[in-house]
C-alpha cells in the first residue's frame, strides 16, 4: 500500500530506514523493562506499554517539528516521544519520577512523557482532553500566523468524551491546522470499543464536520503511518484546516501494570495481536527486501541493549524531588502594583457604576497590550457585548481577532484558553467562563486541569488566564442565575480567587489580573453592575494587589468579614447599629480569597474581639468555614465570643422571590447575627 | 488450461481449507500449484497467467502481514495478461462494517498492476454493511464466512470453480 507513496521498504533511504529501526527497537526495551521498575518497587507504577502502536507513534515522532509545531501525546505514546527526540535517560527519569524529569521533576504521573522547552506539552491524564489544548494553541498560531501545526494523540476510546467533540467542533468551525490521532487498539482499558460508540471507526462519526479530512491507516505499519501523516500535514497547510487520522493499532499487552487482560481476551485474541507485532513485521520488512541482514540488525540491537542499560544507571543514580519542593511552583509571582501599594486611593470626582469600571479596564488594558484576547459566550456581536454589556465596544475597537465569541461549550472556553496562552508567556486571555457562574460546571474539568499545569510542570508552562463570571443572585435568577461558586473553586491550588463589590476595585483587581501571570478566577456578583451603592471615583491607572483586604469602614467593637454582594449589606448592618445601638462594628472587604489577607482578618479580630463572616454563598462548606477555622486556630485567644457565620442556607436558590430572600443572606440576617454576637 | 498458482498463508486455519477444497475443485482440469505467501518470491507469483489468491480480512478492515509484506513486490510488477481470482474469508456478522475488505484491498493492488481480476460473485445471501469487495451488486472474488454460513461454503466453492474454469484461460 505504498505505490507512490514517499516511503516504502524499497525506496526508503538505508539511513532512514536504520533510525527508525534504532528508534523502535530502543522504545520497546524500554517499553518492556518498564514493568521491571515496579516489580523491584523502584517506580513506574503507572506503565501502559505502546506495543502494537509502534508504526503510528514512530510516525507521529518523526513528523514533529520542534521549531514549529506543538505536539501533545497521551500516556501510552512512549514511542511518539522517544521518536520526538527524547532520550532513553528522559524516558527513565520520568518513568522512576526523578527530579531531573524534564516533564516537571517527578510530579506528574509515569507514562505522562513531555519536554515543555521542546513543545512536547505535558498533558492531563483525564484523557483526550488535551485536544482542547491542541486547538486553543493553533488557534494562536493561526493568530500569529506562525507555520507548523497542533498534533493531539489519544486514544480511540477517549473520543468518547464530550470535549473531544468540542474540540473537534472548534477546529473545524475556526480551520485551525489541527491533526488529530486516535490509536485505536479496540479497548478502553477492558472495555471493548463496541461499548463506546456504534461505528467500529469512530472517526468516523464526525464525517458530516465541514472543514475537515479524515484519513484511516495502519497504525502497525511504519510507511503506511509515516505516508499517512505526511499526507495530513500537507492536506492541514494547504487546505488549512484539521485532519484526523485514525490509526489502527493492537494492544499487545494489558491496558496498564493494574490491568490484567487474560480476564476479558482469549488465547486466540492474545496470539492474534501478537501475530501483528509491528516492530517484528518492520524488522521482517528489512530482511525480506534485502535492506539489512539479520546480522546487522542484531548488532543493532545488541547497541541498543547496551544504550538502555546505560539509561538505567543514570536513572538510579539521578536524585528525587525534595519534600521541601512541594510548596515551589503553586502559582507564579503576581504583578505587584507599585503605586497603589495596598490597593486604595483618594480619587474624588463623579462616581463609575461597576460596569463601568470593568469595561474602562478591559479596554484600557487591551490598549496596553497587544498580546490581549477576549472570548466568551455573547461577548461580542454587532452592539451586544456580554450578557450584561461588560464587553461592549470591545470588538468595535480592537477587532474580531482578539474579542470574539464561543460556541455554548464552557469547557471549550476553557481548555482552549489553556491550549492558546501555550503559545507564549506575553500572552494573556480574558474569558467569559460561562454566560452565568452557574454554568461554569461543564468547565470545571479544563478548570481544574488547568490549576494543575504551573506545578505539574515546575514552573515551565503558566497559563495566564482570567476567568471572568457573572456571579450571585438578588436578581430574582433562579437555581441557575444565582449561584455563587467560590466555595467549590477556592478548594484548588494553583487559582487565584477575587470578588470585588465596588467599582474601583473591580477596576484595580482586573488590571492587575491582566498584568500577572497565572490563572485568576475573577467573580463579579452581577447585581453590582450598575447599582449605584457599589459606584466610585476610580482613578484611570488603579491597581489593586491580591492579597489585600480593604477596610471599609472602621469599626471596635465587632468585626464583620465579607465580599462580593453581601460587603453593601454588612455595611448597612454596620451603620444601623452605630445609629441604634451605639457599638462600632469594623467591616473588612475581603476582594481576594485566594491569596487570603488573613493578616488583615487577625489584626481586625485583635482589636474587637468578635467575628461575624458573612458571605452570599451556603454557609454549609462555604468559604467562611475557612476562615472561621484559621481565626480559631490562630487567634483563639482573642475571641470574646463564637466566630458566627451568615450566608445562604443548605438549599438550592429559589425562583420565587419570597423564596430567594428566605434562601439568600440580607441585612436583616447581618444584623440578628451580629446583635447575637455583640451580646456576648 | 495454463496451471493455477493458488496463493495464500500457509499459518491460516481455515483460509487453507478453502484453498485445498479449491484445489481439489479445479483437480482435472488444471494442473495446480499451491504456495505459501509468507515465503513467495516475485518470480514465483510472476511465473503463471492463472492465480487464486487467498486472504482473510484482518482487524477493521486490512490486509493480514503475510500479504502486506509482498504488496512492496506486487507494486513493482506488471500484471497484464495475468487472470487472477481472489476468495476471501470474512465475518458478516461480527465485523459487518468491513466485510471481505482484504479481498477487495487486494483485488485492487493487483489491478492496480494490470492484473485482470476474474471470479466475481453474486453478493446476494450475505448479510454486511459496507464491504471494499463490493463491486455493484458483486463482489470482485469469492465470499466464505465460516462464522455465520460455513454450512454454504462447499456449494460455493463448487460454483465458483465452475465459473473459474470458464473464465480461466
Amino acid at each position: 500500500m505504498t505505490k507512490d507513496k514517499k516511503y516504502s521498504i524499497k525506496s526508503t533511504g538505508k539511513e532512514t530506514l536504520e533510525k527508525w529501526f534504532r528508534l523502535m527497537t530502543v522504545g520497546r526495551l524500554l517499553d518492556d523493562r518498564a514493568p521491571n521498575y515496579l516489580k523491584q518497587a523502584i517506580g513506574w507504577s503507572y506503565h501502559a506499554p505502546y506495543a502494537g502502536h509502534d508504526g503510528i507513534q514512530l510516525a507521529i515522532g518523526q513528523l514533529f517539528n520542534r521549531e514549529t509545531d506543538h505536539l501533545f501525546p497521551y500516556y501510552r505514546d512512549m514511542l511518539t516521544a522517544i521518536s520526538s527526540g527524547l532520550s532513553p535517560e528522559e524516558v527513565i527519569y520520568n518513568g522512576i519520577s526523578k527530579d531531573i524529569d524534564v516533564a516537571g521533576g517527578g510530579r506528574h504521573m509515569s507514562n505522562h512523557f513531555a519536554k515543555p522547552e521542546w513543545n512536547i506539552h505535558n498533558v492531563s491524564s483525564s484523557t483526550g482532553n488535551h485536544t482542547l489544548h491542541a486547538v486553543g494553541v493553533a488557534r494562536a498560531m493561526k493568530k500569529y500566523k506562525t507555520p507548523g501545526i497542533a498534533i493531539s494523540s489519544q486514544g480511540e476510546s477517549s473520543v468518547s468524551e464530550g470535549y473531544v467533540y468540542e474540540a473537534i467542533n472548534g477546529a473545524s468551525n475556526e480551520k485551525l491546522p489541527v491533526l488529530f490521532v486516535f490509536q485505536d487498539n479496540g479497548y478502553g482499558i477492558s472495555v471493548p470499543k463496541k461499548d463506546q460508540t456504534a461505528r467500529r471507526k469512530v472517526a468516523d462519526n464526525f464525517t458530516g464536520f465541514k472543514n475537515l479530512r479524515i484519513i484511516h491507516c495502519n497504525g502497525k505499519d511504519v510507511f503506511d503511518s509515516m505516508n499517512t501523516l505526511e499526507e495530513a500535514r500537507r492536506h492541514i497547510e494547504e487546505n488549512e484546516e484539521p485532519v484526523i487520522v485514525q490509526a489502527n493499532c493492537v494492544r499487545i499487552h494489558s491496558h496498564s501494570n493494574s490491568d490484567a487482560h487474560d480476564l476479558y481476551r482469549d488465547d486466540f485474541e492474545l496470539n492474534y495481536v501478537k501475530d501483528y507485532d509491528p516492530l517484528a513485521k518492520y524488522r521482517r520488512l528489512l530482511i525480506r527486501y534485502k535492506r539489512f541482514s539479520d546480522e546487522e540488525l542484531i548488532a543493532i540491537e545488541e547497541e541498543m541493549k547496551q544504550e538502555v542499560k546505560k539509561a538505567h544507571k543514570a536513572g538510579m543514580a539521578a536524585p528525587d524531588p525534595s519534600p521541601d519542593s512541594i510548596h515551589d511552583f503553586v502559582i507564579p509571582e503576581p504583578y505587584i502594583p507599585e503605586k497603589y501599594t495596598d490597593g486604595t486611593h483618594n480619587q474624588k470626582g463623579d462616581a463609575k457604576k461597576f460596569i463601568v469600571g470593568l469595561n474602562e479596564t478591559l479596554k484600557a488594558e487591551f490598549r496596553h497590550n497587544p498580546d490581549t484576547y477576549i472570548w466568551g459566550q455573547d461577548v461580542a456581536y454587532k452592539e451586544k457585548g456580554g450578557i450584561f454589556n461588560v464587553t461592549k465596544g470591545m470588538q468595535q475597537e480592537f477587532g474580531i481577532e482578539r474579542v470574539f465569541n464561543a460556541p455554548i461549550a464552557e469547557d471549550f472556553i476553557m481548555g482552549t484558553a489553556n491550549g492558546m496562552s501555550r503559545f507564549n508567556d506575553k500572552i494573556r486571555i480574558v474569558i467569559e467562563g460561562a454566560e452565568f457562574a452557574d454554568y461554569f460546571w461543564p468547565a470545571m474539568e479544563a478548570f481544574v486541569e488547568t490549576t494543575h499545569e504551573y506545578w505539574r510542570t515546575k514552573g515551565q508552562f503558566s497559563p495566564n488566564i482570567t476567568i471572568r463570571l457573572a456571579s450571585g443572585g438578588y436578581i430574582g435568577g433562579g437555581l441557575y442565575h444565582s449561584q455563587s461558586i467560590e466555595g467549590s473553586i477556592t478548594t484548588f491550588p494553583g487559582v487565584r480567587v477575587v470578588y470585588p463589590s465596588f467599582a474601583d476595585d473591580a477596576a484595580g483587581l482586573m488590571r492587575t489580573c491582566m498584568r500577572s501571570r497565572g490563572l485568576n478566577f475573577y467573580m463579579e456578583p452581577k447585581a453590582l453592575y450598575n447599582s449605584p451603592k457599589a459606584a466610585t471615583p476610580i482613578p484611570d491607572d488603579f491597581e489593586v494587589p491580591f492579597g489585600k483586604a480593604r477596610i471599609r469602614r472602621e469599626g471596635e467593637d465587632l468585626t464583620i468579614v465579607t465580599y462580593g454582594n453581601t460587603t453593601h449589606m454588612c455595611l448597612e448592618a454596620a451603620g444601623k447599629i452605630s445609629e441604634e445601638d451605639g457599638a462600632t462594628v469594623e467591616v473588612l472587604d475581603l476582594r481576594s480569597l485566594i491569596p487570603l489577607d488573613m493578616d488583615a482578618v487577625l489584626t481586625s479580630v485583635k482589636k474587637t474581639g468578635k467575628i461575624l463572616v458573612v458571605h452570599e454563598d451556603k454557609v454549609f462548606s462555604g468559604f467562611g468555614g475557612e476562615i472561621a477555622a484559621q481565626i480559631t486556630d490562630q487567634a483563639f485567644e482573642y475571641l470574646d465570643g463564637p466566630v458566627k457565620r451568615v450566608g445562604s442556607t443548605f438549599t438550592p436558590v429559589g425562583f420565587n422571590r419570597i423564596l430567594e430572600g428566605a434562601i439568600l443572606p440580607n441585612t436583616e440576617k447581618i444584623l440578628t447575627a451580629a446583635r447575637d454576637l455583640l451580646e456576648y | 488450461m495454463k496451471k493455477i498458482g493458488i496463493v495464500y498463508s500457509f499459518n491460516t486455519n481455515k483460509t487453507s481449507k478453502i484453498a485445498k477444497r479449491i484445489a481439489d475443485a479445479v483437480e482435472g482440469t488444471a494442473k495446480v500449484e499451491m504456495i505459501n505467501v509468507e515465503e513467495i518470491t516475485a518470480e514465483q507469483f510472476q511465473k503463471f497467467d492463472n492465480l487464486i489468491c487467498g486472504t482473510a480480512t484482518w482487524f477493521d478492515g486490512e490486509l493480514p502481514n503475510h500479504w502486506d509484506e509482498f504488496v512492496p513486490d506486487i507494486e513493482d510488477m506488471d500484471l497484464k495478461g495475468k487472470n487472477i481470482a481472489i476468495f476471501g474469508l470474512g465475518d458478516q456478522k461480527g465485523y459487518p462494517e468491513n466485510f471481505l475488505d482484504g479481498m477487495g484491498i487486494l483485488a485492487e493492488i493487483l489491478e492496480a498492476q494490470g492484473a485482470r481480476i476474474v471470479g466475481f460473485t453474486s453478493n446476494e445471501g450475505y448479510n454486511y454493511e459496507s464491504s471494499r469487495a463490493e463491486k455493484g451488486d458483486q463482489f470482485c472474488g469469492l465470499g466464505i464466512d465460516y462464522e455465520s454460513q460455513g454450512s454454504k461454503n462447499k456449494e460455493r466453492v463448487n460454483a465458483w470453480v465452475k465459473k473459474l474454469k470458464m473464465e480461466f484461460k
